[in-house]
């Protein structure tokens, strides 16, 4: 391929390229905020553009051959994946004002995010996973608004550092197993009966757990979404998730998983489902309390893997958009404080719909949404993923999964509780929000709404 | 078509209610309420037109829309009416309006939110009535709980969060393993015959054998006992109804408690016709227990509010009877009992909240005497707890005596062959209705009659709002008590189908 067409297959990541040099050069001449949000917001935008017009066209091409392709199946990953980043970077307006940091890092964690969803072999793989990790351990520090910030930074980095090593480990015992670096080594690990290759597959599977912070290995994801800032949690909470959750689907592909891997694949998730659920309850901060939720959730989305290989990309896909845009939808209608550690106390939505009907009402369809109370989105995402549970023949895991979701309605239902049930309100800040959040909160409203009412037509699209 | 856009435009008239709410301020309050409540009269008269149309001779759905809405799933907006719903839709728009201006002056905290939370329930109740496809029908069985929730939780009384949670948490635990019994039927109707459907005609056709259909049965059995409710799952129900508003009340005995013994009907039995037969004298058992056990409670209770909450469990332990009877005149009396403990209820309910309006307690014994301070009140009470009772020309009395016929004509046969348990358990049925006259003229006597007291004077007797409000219901209670023939004769081929569904579906492996 000569360099042009690689250019045209590679067009959202060189989109995404282009704006972070251009942002980067602008922040040397004349670092300035405003400037930085419409750039960046007119790259990602732009990127969506071109992904959708690759899935759309149905491009399929192989630019690096042995490393990188093209399918439409990724392209529309990446246009869903790389839209819910708008809201994201709308979100940033209120907690990064000062310079265009914020910007460049989230652009270039989202380049990495679009590698991975087209990598081919290990090493792409691996590219794509820490060009997409690095930026965040610098994000949750970046706002430092509060004295957890570096003890959560640190301890994200360190985690993920962990997670790179085994996930490192693992892929040198299968390369030294099969000889190759191709991701199809993996699937064939899954089918090997070879010690070594098993190894290897359950290391790369626990660095996956580790990644989407699955129990046990979930102690970092409370910290750092706690410590992070708004904006940051938000971006933690949906892409870096859809992007662990699609590269561990990358590498499984539509292979059928079978036991003992199966096992070890329902199991963790299980317990992580019941007690992100079960520890969610005591929280008194709100992003804990979405780390928790966001613990159970990974569980769920793992469950994905176990139904047969042609529903799972779907189903995953489905979940991570409605799951994406829950996430944003509540950080977006979260009422603003005096500072970053009331803003994040659940008594701080005490009365809420007093003072914000309409960030009420969205935080409440959000939490209901992600309880899996129909009939909003998040309902038919787990119905999806439960569903090819079921038909693969896992019923003991789907029951157990399912009462394991309920034990999480309560601490949904206790925000709910607290925004229209409670009539203290803390009558205190400015409870109106800035534009650019208020339209975070109505793209993701819209989208909701789309979902809700023609779920068919968008599986149909999957 | 045009008939079947009618039904959609009932069914969506609640959504086009609270767009019009959106438009209008949250402080013009009284138009609020003129606006949720014309909306509902529309949708009452269109329910009448439907109701008129609806062809009594003529089996299966009318007024039938069917829509793909999610293909690869085979999921359907499907909806119609037959004689399994058609009464209970007329129901729940009926009481719409009634509900309506019954909050006109005890809802003054969040008047938009709570309007459009009535709206939203009314859009769910009668879409879990009209869904004819599981799938759309489980969206809208769990969408219920969402304004309920916030109804109980927002304007209830003292311990309003706890018994809020409470419901929410025991209807949810059903709904959820409802899910999986759901899917896992959808799942077998799949692998046996090759079709990806949800439709309730197609699942009735799903073979299954008697071991699976005893666990799905429980599973989505528990959903509707937990809905009913039936003992041992009614614990939710007297906090729940105790600390909700009026209106909630009135929703939840006169239409909520429906849904219950709608899906044993519609969906729980039919579906699974050899585990039902299997389970039956359990059930039934359960029916009796409820009766009486729910009878029992109410005749000990010193809380107003409970006495009727726990008189709802013991009347709908009739509607269980009849049902599992399994008897043609036993299922069409269900269904008539369902329709009458709707309106009697709610009128009970909303005469218990015009008093706790005026007088802030619900403490009986703080009562007595009404029938010398408020004549038109105690009017009004005595007919609708005469009515309760079962007093012949009344709703009640059509409903119970066919329920008891019914569950006698089934249990003879079975006496005879020398299965005695149904007998004793028709006989309890019996005994309950002598328990529901003494605790409710235990209630009536010691609330309208004796010496005259109050706990909070002076007070106001009915206003025309109210008296109108409770004519309505009135007059529902006595045209469903003198002339039954019109109302059954519309469900009939609907038990029938339902006998026949359940006691002759032959079934390869099945139990007898």
């Amino acid at each position: 391929m000569n360099w042009l067409a690689v250019l045209t297959a590679l067009a959202p990541e060189s989109v995404l390229l282009g704006g972070i040099i251009v942002l980067i050069g602008a922040e040397i001449v004349a670092p300035r905020a405003q400037a930085a949000l419409t750039l960046s917001l007119v790259t990602v935008a732009a990127a969506v553009v071109a992904a959708s017009f690759l899935y759309a066209s149905g491009y399929v091409a192989t630019p690096f051959p042995g490393h990188y392709s093209i399918a439409p199946a990724g392209s529309l990953a990446k246009a869903i994946v790389l839209s819910l980043a708008l809201p994201v970077l709308l979100l940033s307006r209120d907690d990064f004002s000062d310079d265009g940091q914020f910007h460049i890092l989230v652009l270039s964690s989202l380049y990495g995010f679009c590698l991975l969803l087209s990598a081919d072999s290990f090493l792409t793989l691996f590219l794509g996973l820490e060009i997409m990790a690095l930026p965040v351990y610098v994000l949750v520090l970046l706002a430092f608004k509060r004295p957890e910030s570096p003890e959560a930074a640190l301890k994200y980095l360190i985690l993920g550092g962990t997670a790179t090593a085994m996930f490192l480990m693992g892929v040198s015992l299968l390369y030294g197993g099969s000889g190759t670096l191709a991701i199809s080594a993996f699937s064939a690990g899954l089918r090997s009966a070879d010690t070594m290759a098993t190894a290897g597959v359950t290391l790369v599977l626990l660095a996956f757990f580790l990644k989407a912070a699955i129990v046990p290995f979930h102690a970092w994801a409370p910290d750092a979404y706690e410590g992070a800032s708004i904006p940051v949690t938000a971006y933690m909470a949906t892409i870096i998730k859809a992007g662990v959750l699609l590269a561990a689907l990358r590498l499984f592909g539509t292979e059928v998983v079978s036991r003992p891997t199966v096992d070890l694949l329902a199991v963790l998730p299980l317990v992580s489902i019941v007690w992100g659920n079960l520890a969610a309850m005591r929280q008194t901060s709100f992003r804990r309390m979405i780390a928790y939720s966001s613990i159970a959730h990974a569980g769920y989305l793992f469950y994905a893997f176990l139904g047969d290989g042609d529903g799972r990309f779907q189903a995953v896909l489905f979940y991570l958009l409605a799951y994406g845009l829950m996430n944003l939808l509540a950080f977006a209608s979260l009422p603003r404080g005096d500072d970053d550690a009331t803003r994040d106390r659940l008594d701080h939505l005490k009365g809420l719909f007093q003072r914000n009907p309409f960030g009420a009402l969205m935080i409440g369809m959000a939490m209901l949404s992600l309880a899996g109370i129909p009939p909003f989105p998040g309902f038919v995402a787990k119905f999806l993923i439960f569903k090819n549970v079921i038909a693969a023949g896992y019923t003991t895991y789907a029951v157990l999964g399912l009462v394991g979701s309920y034990l999480g309605i309560y601490f949904y239902l206790r925000v709910i509780q607290l925004m229209f049930m409670s009539p203290d309100a803390i009558a205190t800040g400015r409870s109106g929000y800035s534009g650019a959040v208020a339209g975070a909160s109505g793209i993701c409203l819209l989208a909701v709404i789309a979902i809700t009412v023609f779920p068919g037509w968008v599986m149909g699209r999957l | 078509m045009g008939d079947a856009m009618l039904l959609n435009l009932v069914l969506f008239l609640p959504v086009a209610g609270i767009a019009l709410l959106v438009l209008v301020p949250a402080r013009s309050e009284g138009a609020i309420r003129w606006v949720t409540f014309w909306v509902m009269v529309v949708q009452f008269a269109a329910t009448v037109v439907l109701y008129v149309h609806y062809d009594a001779a003529v089996a299966g759905l009318q007024f039938e829309t069917r829509i793909p809405w999610i293909p690869a799933w085979g999921v359907y907006y499907l909806i119609g009416l037959d004689g399994y719903n058609v009464l209970l839709v007329l129901l729940t728009a009926f009481l719409g309006p009634l509900v309506v201006a019954g909050s006109f002056s005890a809802i003054t905290k969040d008047v938009k939110l709570f309007y459009a939370m009535v709206f939203l329930i009314q859009f769910a109740m009668l879409g879990t009535f009209v869904a004819q496809d599981l799938f759309v029908f489980y969206l809208f069985w769990e969408t219920m709980l969402i304004p309920m929730f916030l109804i109980i939780g927002i304007w209830g009384g003292e311990r309003r969060i706890y018994a809020t949670i409470k419901f929410f948490l025991y209807t949810a635990f059903g709904s959820i393993l409802m899910l999986a019994a759901v899917i896992y039927l959808v799942y077998s109707l799949q692998t046996t015959t090759g079709v990806t459907s949800f439709a309730f005609a197609d699942l009735y056709r799903t073979e299954l054998p008697l071991s699976v259909q005893l666990v799905l049965l429980s599973a989505f059995g528990l959903s509707f006992a937990i809905k009913v409710p039936i003992v041992p799952f009614h614990t939710w129900l007297p906090d729940a109804h105790v600390e909700a508003p009026t209106a909630g009340s009135v929703i939840l005995a006169g239409v909520l408690l429906k849904m219950g013994t709608y899906g044993f009907m519609k969906l729980g039995f039919p579906l699974f016709p050899d585990a039902t037969r299997y389970l039956a004298p359990l059930v039934m058992a359960l029916a009796v227990v409820s009766i009486i056990y729910g009878a029992c409670l109410a005749l000990v209770q010193n809380d107003i509010k409970k006495i009727i909450a726990y008189s709802s469990i013991s009347h709908l332990g009739y509607v269980m009877l009849g049902l599992i009877s399994l008897d043609l005149i036993g299922i069409q009396g269900a269904i008539i009992q369902m329709v009458s403990h709707g309106l009697t209820a709610a009128g009970l309910f909303l005469l218990v909240g015009i008093i706790y309006e005026r007088c802030h307690t619900r403490e009986l014994a703080a009562y007595g005497g009404l029938a010398k301070i408020l004549p038109v009140y105690a009017v009004f009470f005595m007919i609708l707890t005469l009515a309760s009772i079962g007093l012949p020309t009344t709703s009640g009395f059509t409903g119970e005596f066919l329920v008891l016929l019914g569950a006698f004509k089934a249990a003879w046969p079975l006496y005879v062959q020398g299965d005695t348990l149904p007998l004793v358990l028709a006989a309890g049925a019996v005994l309950g209705v002598v328990l529901g006259a003494l605790y409710m003229l235990r209630f009536a006597q010691s609330f309208l009659f004796g010496k005259a007291k109050v706990p909070h004077e002076p007070v106001t007797d009915l206003n025309l709002r109210e008296q109108l409000i409770l004519a309505a219901i009135v007059a529902a209670v006595f045209a469903l008590g003198l002339y039954p023939d019109e109302p059954l004769s519309k469900t009939e081929l609907a038990a029938r189908d339902f006998q026949q569904r359940v006691t002759s579906v032959a079934i390869p492996g099945g139990a007898r």
